[in-house]
């Protein structure tokens, strides 16, 4: 008796465990209902029963699958996104995919794969990207070449493959990338690249190998749309061995943790044979820096020379004529002089972004560039008493002028009028003195779109924006208005072609009624991040199907009377509001739940009042208020009785009066 | 007494492992001086990870060594470090520094996808400072352009 009374006790422990472990089972997450799960690191070891059989897109990574086969998928017919990193598999046996029709992307990555069936990967009608990153390949024969016709992308990185020399029945008719980063890839022979021929336009990344030899004329008469060898230490072999190709994009860039040759004049001879459009050199050291170091970029129509220790470019470099794009990021220079931009007189696109020192303008440095159309000198340490007409003289074609994150700007009146075609002006956190009631953007007509986010402004200036006539997008992010309140009269005034407008975080408590009214063609505007009340909400009144992002304010109760103007919008956000949810906020709350489509963040749009609904979702919250309709309907009948009581009860009094009188 | 031994020792037996999540990793030793000591600990709920500086001095040098061992749950074509330093509670630095950007893949590292196991031995960007003398508490946060957290770490430095 004892032991069955222990053994049932023991059940009970059993089932409570069972119980225990099914309550602490995590759930998928639903990113798009019946069709995209993310069911991560959960330690699943099958699929769940609770994935729909529609499901397509399945992000199945960081569980615990060590053998895949026909089974375990089958349910799941649908997919066709299926990421299957580090899950522990060793073994991928026959079939597994048989009813997958639909599957393009599989990925293994970080798999200790044994072996894969001769049949693993058949049964997608278009297998597209397979990628197979560190999954400890030694010889590209371990791949199943059948099914694999239909391939675009393969990814082979970090594994131990040393030849890239694919196997006879391997189709390579439609594969445009193929990924060897971080093997051990060390020679490139005719052979290994005849294996290729088949595919056009190919991108072959051979970052991180240490590729110490090319047999001559490997890659003769190739075409590729781009070739890595990041990281390579000895960039001559790389340019003798691709004597005669064609290339769009050569990157040969090198890192911080890698011992670099200093590059010579003589290294970069090689670049007379072959024919390139884009090349990339970051972070090498260049020797003997002379006119002639460029001799061979004759062809070249973009050069990025990103964090090369670089503190000037001589004068008179040979065969720079048609470079239209020059990347000189992270460089040394003191002056944009130093740059000697007459060099490059096709020149459409010129970075200087993130110089390490402070970097000086000058006068007309760049005027030799009339082509020029983007510019980008952020993050340079900027300063300039008396910007820009001076320093970006004579640029008729500037579209894009960045000087954001630099240091200090004065701007006086038209201080653009150097570039007048610009579109696009980008002077955020970069601090701007403008003397009341002066107007620097006068005359750029052209101009679209205008960030003086975190700019320090003197946003009393009711002329600082005038003469903008094209501007549509203007983002004021981070500037202080006088007692944080927008009034009637404004700089907005001046600029009616304004559609998206960014208010955020300027510390505004008040908006005047009449603040935006010339501002009617606006569909986007952004007053996150401020003090403001639902009295504001008055100013966008005249607002149609616009996106309003209100998000972060000190909104509590929205009175009825604002709510039409929240309806004739297409999107709202009222998340982080301290929102009130006590009846006194009954017709909003109403609204809220009846206009839950057009409403943003949902799940951060929660009560601050009263303390019992603090935290709850105001979609979530259910008020019953005031008198219903039944209960108006007794109140009447109750006083009506009352009344007729009351009269009955006063007449029969005054007859009893009469009686005794 | 049997039945009760054996139902127990099958509830044991087929009890799911409860570690790692909710626990705290242990902490780690990044490097051992006379003068200086150097704590971690992963603040990643999901994964521990292996770090080492190479040479633990009060007068730290420029470009240290370290040595780094993690599994990414991320990819990192971009990646940012977030560095908070204070002392005795209150907070003396912040700053982010850019490791990995599209147009400017500083290690040769970046790049490497979710899943990888990356190990990297080489030097840092840093400058050279000496350490002040006390009790340090540094938390650093690798995250990826997305924001998801890629290593997360709680340093104790101790300088004496």
């Amino acid at each position: 008796m004892a032991s069955l009374v222990i053994c049932f006790f023991g059940v009970v422990l059993f089932l409570a465990h069972c119980e225990v472990s099914a309550s602490s089972d995590q759930m998928c997450i639903e990113k798009e209902a019946n069709k995209t799960y993310n069911c991560e690191n959960l330690g699943l070891s099958e699929i769940p029963d609770t994935l729909p059989n529609t499901t397509e897109f399945l992000e199945f990574s960081f569980n615990f699958l060590p053998t895949i086969q026909n089974t375990t998928f089958s349910r799941l017919i649908n997919l066709t996104f299926l990421d299957l990193t580090r899950c522990q598999i060793n073994w991928i046996h026959d079939d597994t995919f048989q009813s997958h029709h639909e599957l393009s992307t599989l990925i293994l990555t970080g798999n200790p794969l044994i072996f894969m069936a001769e049949t693993a990967l058949n049964g997608p009608k278009s297998l597209k990207h397979l990628f197979l990153i560190q999954t400890g390949i030694s010889s590209l024969d371990f791949i199943p070449p059948h099914n694999l016709e239909n391939l675009e992308s393969l990814h082979l990185g970090s594994n131990h493959i040393s030849s890239i020399n694919l196997p006879k029945d391997f189709p390579t008719g439609n594969l445009k990338v193929l990924d060897f980063q971080n093997n051990a890839i060390h020679y490139l022979s005719r052979e290994d690249m005849n294996s290729l021929k088949q595919a056009t336009n190919l991108s072959l990344n051979f970052n991180g190998n240490d590729i110490r030899g090319i047999e001559s004329g490997a890659f003769s008469s190739k075409v590729f749309q781009s070739l890595n060898f990041g990281g390579t230490p000895d960039l001559s072999v790389i340019f003798s061995g691709l004597q005669n190709s064609t290339l769009q994009s050569l990157w040969l860039g090198t890192f911080e943790d890698i011992d670099d040759q200093h590059l010579s004049s003589a290294t970069l001879q090689g670049l007379c044979d072959m024919s390139v459009e884009s090349i990339n050199l970051q972070k090498h050291h260049f020797s003997d820096f002379s006119s002639t170091m460029f001799r061979c970029f004759a062809q070249l129509q973009e050069l990025d020379l990103t964090a090369t220790h670089l503190e000037g470019l001589p004068s008179g470099i040979e065969g720079m004529n048609s470079l239209k794009k020059l990347v000189l990021n992270v460089n040394k220079f003191d002056q944009l002089c130093q740059i000697n931009a007459a060099n490059f007189p096709s020149l459409t696109h010129l970075y200087i972004k993130g110089n390490t020192k402070k970097l000086h303008l000058g006068v007309g440095c760049l005027e030799e560039l009339k082509n020029l159309q983007k510019l980008d000198l952020s993050h340079s340490s900027i300063e300039a008493s008396d910007c820009c007409n001076l320093q970006l003289k004579n640029l008729p074609h500037l579209q894009s002028l960045n000087l954001s994150y630099g240091e200090l700007i004065g701007l006086q009146r038209e201080a653009f009028q150097a570039c007048p075609q610009l579109e696009l002006l980008d002077l955020s956190f970069t601090r701007l003195h403008v003397n009341a009631p002066q107007s620097p953007f006068q005359n750029l007509h052209l101009l679209q779109v205008l960030n003086l986010s975190h700019c320090f402004l003197d946003t009393s200036n009711q002329r600082l924006l005038a003469g903008l006539p094209n501007l549509r997008h203007l983002n004021l992010r981070g500037n202080r208005f006088q007692d944080g309140s927008i009034p009637k009269t404004n700089l907005f005034q001046t600029v009616g072609s304004l559609e998206i407008l960014d208010l955020s975080s300027c510390g505004l408590l008040s908006i005047d009624q009449q603040a935006f009214r010339s501002l009617d063609k606006m569909s986007h505007i952004d007053l996150s991040r401020n003090s403001l009340t639902s009295n504001s909400i008055d100013a966008l009144s005249h607002l149609k199907d616009a996106y309003l992002n209100l998000a972060s304010n000190a909104i509590g109760i929205i009175p009825p009377h604002l709510l039409s103007i929240l309806s004739q919008q297409s999107t709202i956000n009222l998340s982080h509001n301290p929102l009130d949810c006590t009846c006194s906020n009954m017709p909003f709350l109403t609204w809220y739940k009846e206009n839950l489509q057009k409403l943003e963040d949902l799940e951060e749009t929660v009560c601050a009042n009263p303390p019992s609904l603090q935290g709850v979702q105001l979609s979530d919250v259910m008020l019953s208020c005031g008198i219903t309709a039944v209960g108006i309907f007794f109140l009447t009948v109750f006083l009506l009785l009352v009344s007729i009581l009351l009269i009955l009860a006063i007449k029969f009094f005054i007859r009893w009066k009469y009686q005794h009188l | 007494m049997n039945g009760f031994t054996a139902a127990l020792l099958v509830w044991t037996l087929i009890s799911p492992f409860h570690g790692g999540r909710g626990e705290l990793w242990p902490t780690h030793v990044a490097c051992r001086n006379e003068d200086l000591e150097v704590f971690y600990q992963s603040c990643d709920p999901l994964q521990d990870f292996g770090f080492s500086i190479d040479e633990c001095s009060k007068k730290l040098k420029p470009k240290l060594s370290i040595r780094f061992g993690i599994i990414l749950r991320e990819d990192i074509h971009e990646l940012f470090l977030d560095v908070q330093l204070s002392s005795k509670g209150s907070s003396i630095l912040n700053f982010s520094y850019p490791v990995c950007e599209d147009d400017l893949p500083k290690f040769s590292f970046c790049g490497r996808r979710k899943g990888e196991q990356v190990y990297y031995a080489g030097p840092v960007d840093n400058a050279g400072f000496e350490v002040p003398e006390g009790e340090h508490q540094v938390l650093l946060k690798l995250y990826n352009e997305n924001g998801s957290t890629v290593a997360c770490a709680n340093v104790t430095v101790i300088c004496s």
